[in-house]
């Protein structure tokens, strides 16, 4: 699962995200690193939802804190708005930075116990004064109704909310600066089926009303289907495939993908169960596997994905493209 | 009809604390079959994990507990009295959600494994090691005379699930309950842990109760479903009846909430409005008449029984979904705009309008 390669990168003047060869490592003494991410190319174009799904140790978070510099990026660009965000002096990056917010999984630790709600969905405007952006400090309230919390609980604080409700509180915050960019990581998982699907929709909405583009992180199939335009499946590091949300789930290619949507309990009918049956576990990220990164478990492995990285290919004229020496013939579509 | 495996009758739990008695249990009742699977589905707080806590009698000392348990004709409450030792962990077993808090981290998988068999059986040691090993093959952990001397952090959380599964197998139980099994692992591994499951439960004969918040598992794999809400079963029924012809209206709901793999991408969801109820001074209703659609008078004045068939498909509603007189009280909370609980109503797919 190679994924390297530029081809699914789009030339559109819409593309408010570029993130080119991105590569991210971390040391873990003697010398020894975690490969974190490596090498992975893609775009996101202005109010589109990108969904990165994969399996934990796919890198999916790395990439996304790479993106707001969460974490050092050892090589690679992301550029967005004619910055390298990559390269950027902190301040220069301090100031692009609310532009680019974040939503993390577990909504009541991502929250400050001691303080109040309506002071946690405000800090970022303490901090930037009021000129920036549509909304000020006085207008808070506005901004809890919208994402639908009565802001008579504004002086309460985050234990005194349900998870679905600190999931809202959380998305006010990330509002509050007029992002153009979300990053959502995971940011459903840890609620409840009933309550999902309103933190789902909510989500949905706020992108409506405010112009934002997502990214949008996953290790559910469905969920990431449900919200995204355009998906990225990762494993390992590496992109195996990426495409338009739809087509991807009818002519799943690659292999991984393939296991994937036929290891769900309820699989996709586009698979055949057997798809699922790949071996194993997920290899050391320390020591990946050379050649495609999936080789250890992927049933149509031969020799040369154990030499050759394949490079990710497009699918005739689809918004469609898979990094795969094998890739797996679907009748339909093509 | 023979006598079933378990019977649970009238089961009730409450936790006193400051705030407040929770009542987390109100009247649970349920058999299940030898060599059943029966799955029991809900959300958070819904009861389903102080269920097998109850049958595992696992509750702490400040619970009090009223109702019958009882397993292969011996009261099992009477048992936890008597402190009966040799019953949890031989005949009913139980495995949990996070396999690394459920193992020992400074004692090695198979030394874990061998202690059950040393405590419960009386083997020798190194029986009982050999026993461990042999158990850890039979899970499907690859090369097991190398895992029996690793320790639980040098194992992958799928492996590590497995370790926990040979650990409730040891003694042959007759009946295993497994408490979200597969929720702390990826799904390429939930399928493995699942497949896992169904075959030694098929080779031993054995009866499951297989606890979990995601409904497409509880359809994949069991006999029977049962779903909880704010502490009692408000529907059960054999699997394909409860996903195709849903009686409650919270059953109804919550399939319809779920994003579905075969729909297209921003299909628009229909959460179930609300949140789940308080547990502490519960209003004697309908629990989910706050946020259901079909919610009448009745509905906010008395608890509903269960009806239906008896072993078949039974729920818990005065309005049942997909019944008539469901498509009339849900038509006329329509008309009306607003449930007798106040919850606006525009329309509604579900419920077999």
């Amino acid at each position: 699962m190679a994924g390297s390669g530029h081809a699914p990168l789009r030339d559109d003047p819409n593309i408010i995200l570029q993130v080119k060869d991105l590569e991210v490592e971390f040391p873990v003494g003697k010398g020894a690193v975690v490969h974190a991410v490596s090498g992975i190319s893609f775009d996101v174009a202005e109010g589109e939802t990108l969904g990165i799904v994969g399996e934990s140790g796919c890198g999916k978070s790395t990439v996304a804190k790479s993106i707001i510099r969460l974490n050092s990026i050892k090589s690679g660009s992301v550029e967005y708005q004619g910055h390298d965000l990559a390269q950027l002096e902190a301040e220069p990056l301090r100031r692009i930075r609310p532009d680019l917010q974040m939503i993390f999984q577990d909504p009541i630790s991502s929250l400050n116990p001691r303080r109040k709600i309506r002071d946690v969905i405000s800090e970022g405007l303490a901090v930037w004064g009021d000129e920036r952006g549509s909304w000020s400090r006085d207008r808070i309230e506005e901004l809890m109704l919208a994402v639908g919390i009565d802001p008579k609980y504004g002086d309460r604080r985050a234990h005194q909310f349900s998870g679905g409700q600190c999931q809202r509180i959380g998305i006010a915050r990330a509002l509050a600066l007029d992002p153009k960019v979300i990053i959502c990581d995971e940011p459903v998982s840890a609620l409840d089926v009933s309550v999902q699907a309103q933190v789902l929709n909510l989500l949905e909405d706020m992108k409506k009303r405010y112009g934002l583009t997502l990214l949008f992180i996953s290790h559910d199939l469905s969920v990431v289907k449900n919200v995204s335009d355009r998906i990225i499946v990762m494993y390992l590091g590496k992109a195996c495939e990426i495409g338009n949300a739809d087509e991807l789930y009818q002519n799943p290619r690659h292999p991984y993908t393939r296991a994937l949507l036929a290891s769900i309990p309820e699989p996709a009918p586009t698979v055949d169960p057997s798809d699922g049956d790949i071996d194993g576990e997920l290899p050391s990220a320390i020591t990946p596997p050379d050649g495609c990164r999936f080789n250890t478990r992927c049933q149509h492995a031969t020799d040369i994905c154990f030499t050759d990285e394949p490079q990710m290919q497009r699918i005739g004229d689809e918004d469609h493209y898979f990094a795969c020496h094998h890739p797996v013939e679907v009748s339909v579509g093509l | 009809m023979s006598e079933p495996q378990l019977s649970v009758r009238d089961l009730s739990v409450r936790f006193p604390t400051t705030r407040g008695v929770v009542r987390a249990l109100n009247g649970v009742s349920f058999d299940l079959e030898k060599g059943q699977m029966l799955g029991i589905v809900g959300e958070s707080g819904s009861g389903k994990s102080v269920t097998a806590k109850t049958l595992m009698n696992l509750l702490p000392r400040t619970a009090e507990i009223e109702g019958e348990v009882t397993f292969e004709g011996k009261d099992v409450r009477a048992l936890a009295a008597s402190g009966q030792k040799h019953f949890w962990g031989v005949e009913m077993t139980m495995v949990f959600q996070d396999p690394m808090t459920s193992l020992n981290p400074v004692k090695k998988c198979g030394e874990q494994i061998a202690e059950t068999l040393r405590y419960h059986m009386g083997r020798s040691r190194r029986d009982a090691l050999a026993e461990a090993e042999d158990l850890l093959g039979q899970v499907g952990l690859p090369d097991p005379a190398k895992r029996v001397d690793q320790y639980p952090h040098e194992l992958s959380g799928g492996l590590r699930q497995r370790v926990v599964i040979a650990m409730a197998l040891a003694c042959e139980p007759s009946l295993l309950i497994a408490d979200e099994p597969t929720t702390a692992v990826d799904v390429t591994v939930q399928r493995h842990l699942l497949n896992l499951l169904d075959k030694l439960r098929e080779e031993r004969g054995m009866s499951m109760i297989l606890i979990t918040h995601d409904l497409g598992v509880a359809r994949g794999r069991c006999d029977d479903v049962a779903v909880m809400y704010a502490g009692r079963i408000v529907e059960r029924s054999n699997t394909e009846n409860l996903f195709s012809d849903s009686r409650h209206p919270y059953t109804d709901a919550l399939l319809r909430s779920i994003p579905r793999i075969d729909q297209p991408s921003h299909t628009r969801l229909d959460p179930i409005p609300g949140r789940p109820p308080e547990l502490i001074n519960p209003p004697e209703q309908c629990a989910y008449a706050p946020r259901c659609r079909f919610a009448q008078a009745d509905c906010m004045e008395a608890v509903p029984e269960s009806q239906g068939v008896k072993g078949m498909h039974e729920f818990a509603c005065f309005h049942p979904a997909n019944t008539d007189r469901g498509r009339e009280a849900l038509a006329s909370n329509v008309a009306a705009g607003e449930t007798a609980a106040g919850l606006p109503v525009t329309g509604y797919a579900g419920g077999g309008t």
